[in-house]
């Protein structure tokens, strides 16, 4: 039953919201309003020019050459140079960041599913000693900030020997999504019915088995939301990977831009193409799991 | 919950004791919990002790001689003025980051909210910025902002405001103002979604019964959407002002503090204390000093929150 859009006659407000017939909708106030909506328009234009002007600018610039883009004369390039593609891509290694940011992220959301899809089942189903205590240490660790931990993580990590490590960094992204992953997790297992896993059970079958088996499968669209949010937090993740890398073969693709932008000065349109190329993985999943997106941001901010 | 009074009623018939049923449950809900426990405990937890303890010692991140010097560090955070200029500017970094980022945030969500034609475009450019990373959202205003070849110097010859032309990020006085504008471009997206879906939760029952009693648009505003918005308002609050106060990766690549300490905020001031000036001990007293300052300002905002939704 869905209650918005409904711009219904105003008896309508008497009536309960179940019992209104859906074809009744009459537009009377419509064409009243069209100046207003003009300027509705006028004003979401305009803040969507302004949000993506500078991605616009991005790939403008990277298209222009050298001396166009000192010049400053034109917005718009006067021929592309798609050469300036291929000079990013090799000059910057962008091939070999990007697969090392696509392992990270990879393996951070997996470890991250397994680890919150457990611990959120936990504490939403079972009931055990020491439940409450868990609740509120994995509460209370998410008040923790990161300018509190980078740099203690770095010290430990270095007596671990786990810096210039692939699986040092990764651990520290599971680490990183866990709690608010597991929290999410816990509220969509609360809200799910229980009566397969009880037939389950009443089969016979072990609190393994049902989880890997029964309870899982059924909890696709919470993974989903969570697997969207931490895969874009993995990817964009920059503070550890500055402090744990220096060894560029290791590195994801946000220290790539930064250690080509620093080390060897590139042209600044080559600098602008390399940006474009490692934002086309992001926008792509963007644009495909938009939906799941909007539903996991919404559901880590309300847990 | 019957499944598991069948549960323990079978186990009973068979004649095992209850408290090894309990014992069982506990060791399952343990071991369910396990991989999560284990790395926050390691990863979290562990470092979280460690920077306290690190703040009372002296470290230049290579040696594994570590001494324990007693308050110095807190002695020499305080008398650092870069850190003390870094806490100011976060604060203004914040507020204004806050009030106008969210303001926006409200304005177009209500505004996206009116449209029927559009709206899923609308949403989908408004969040784009926030998927990206704050390397490409540096790169990207680094040439935008460029004095000399930059295209918004540029613009502002086109519609001849050329005397308007600046140096945005390297002049004392405009580069805060230009970094927390980008800020905000980077990361109003957030709390825009939340409103937006907030929005769509309020009955439109409402909004025609007012419109029966005559309310003009701003009081519809004032006494339907904001009063009912107040949860979302909440959280938006907390975890922008949260986001602000913590900026580091922005900042860093576009200005790197400067100029002088004209941008530095105190993740940086952290960051360049341990990694640059090798003072990892100060760094870490850094560290606890405006880590404590956020885990309050959390544990406040939380307890005002609770009162209101209990009041």
């Amino acid at each position: 039953m869905s209650l918005k859009n409904t711009e219904v006659a105003e008896h309508r407000a008497r009536i309960p919201a179940g019992a209104a017939p859906q074809d009744q909708h009459v537009r009377v106030r419509r064409s009243r309003i069209r100046p207003d909506k003009i300027g509705l328009y006028g004003l979401l234009i305009v803040a969507a020019l302004i949000a993506l002007f500078p991605l616009l600018w991005m790939v403008s610039g990277s298209l222009q050459s050298l001396e166009e883009l000192l010049a400053g004369k034109s917005l718009v390039p006067l021929d592309a140079h798609w050469e300036n593609y291929v000079t990013a891509w090799v000059q910057g290694d962008l091939g070999m960041y990007l697969l090392n940011s696509i392992t990270y992220t990879l393996a951070a959301v997996a470890g991250i599913l397994v680890a919150s899809s457990m611990a959120g089942y936990a504490l939403a189903r079972m009931e055990f000693r020491g439940k409450g205590i868990f609740t509120v240490v994995i509460l209370a660790v998410m008040i923790i900030p990161a300018p509190a931990m980078f740099l203690a993580q770095y010290r430990l990590l270095t007596d671990l020997g786990l810096t210039n490590s692939r699986v040092g960094y990764v651990l520290i992204l599971i680490t990183s999504g866990v709690p608010m992953a597991t929290l999410i997790m816990r509220s969509f297992f609360a809200s799910q019915p229980k009566d397969l896993e009880e037939a389950a059970a009443l089969d016979g079958a072990s609190s393994l088995r049902i989880f890997a088996s029964v309870i899982l499968p059924l909890a696709k669209p919470g993974l989903a939301a969570v697997a969207v949010i931490q895969g874009l937090a993995a990817w964009n993740e920059y503070l550890m990977a500055l402090v744990l890398f220096d060894d560029n073969s290791l590195m994801p693709i946000q220290r790539g831009l930064t250690s080509f932008d620093s080390a060897e000065t590139p042209q600044q349109q080559i600098l602008l193409a390399a940006t474009a190329i490692s934002i086309v993985p992001v926008i792509v999943f963007y644009l495909l799991a938009q939906r799941h997106i909007v539903k996991g941001i919404g559901a880590g901010a309300i847990k | 919950m019957s499944a598991h009074l069948a549960t323990s009623a079978s186990r009973r018939s068979f004649g095992a004791p209850r408290r090894r049923g309990s014992a069982r449950k506990t060791l399952l809900g343990l071991l369910f919990l396990s991989p999560a426990i284990v790395l926050i405990a390691t990863f979290t937890i562990t470092p979280f002790a460690q920077a306290i303890l690190l703040s009372f010692q002296s470290w230049d991140g290579v040696s594994p001689d570590t001494p324990f010097i007693g308050w110095k560090n807190y002695e020499s955070v305080f008398k650092n003025e870069a850190f003390w200029a870094s806490m100011q500017n976060v604060a203004v970094f914040a507020l204004v980051g806050f009030f106008i980022g969210n303001g926006l945030a409200i304005a177009m969500a209500v505004a996206v909210n009116k449209v029927v034609r559009g709206k899923t475009f609308f949403r989908t450019v408004f969040y784009l910025p926030g998927v990206l990373s704050v390397v490409v959202v540096g790169l990207i205003f680094t040439s935008l902002f460029s004095p000399q070849s930059g295209v918004l110097n540029r613009l502002l010859d086109i519609v001849g405001l050329g005397a308007f032309q600046q140096n945005w990020l390297g002049d004392p006085a405009l580069a805060l103002p230009s970094v927390i504008a980008v800020f905000i471009w980077f990361h109003w997206g957030f709390g825009f979604l939340l409103f937006l879906a907030g929005l769509q939760d309020i009955p439109s029952e409402l909004y025609e019964a007012a419109e029966l009693d005559g309310a003009r648009a701003w009081s519809k505003f004032r006494y339907i959407t904001w009063p009912q918005l107040a949860p979302v308002t909440t959280i938006v609050s907390l975890l922008t002002l949260l986001a602000a106060l913590q900026v580091f990766g922005t900042v860093q690549v576009l200005t790197n503090g400067g100029p002088g300490y004209h941008t530095m905020v105190p993740t940086l001031q952290i960051y360049a204390e341990a990694f640059t000036n090798h003072e990892y001990g100060s760094a870490a007293a850094m560290s606890v000093v405006f880590g404590g300052a956020l885990v309050l300002l959390s544990l406040v905002q939380l307890a005002v929150s609770a009162r209101r939704s209990r009041a």
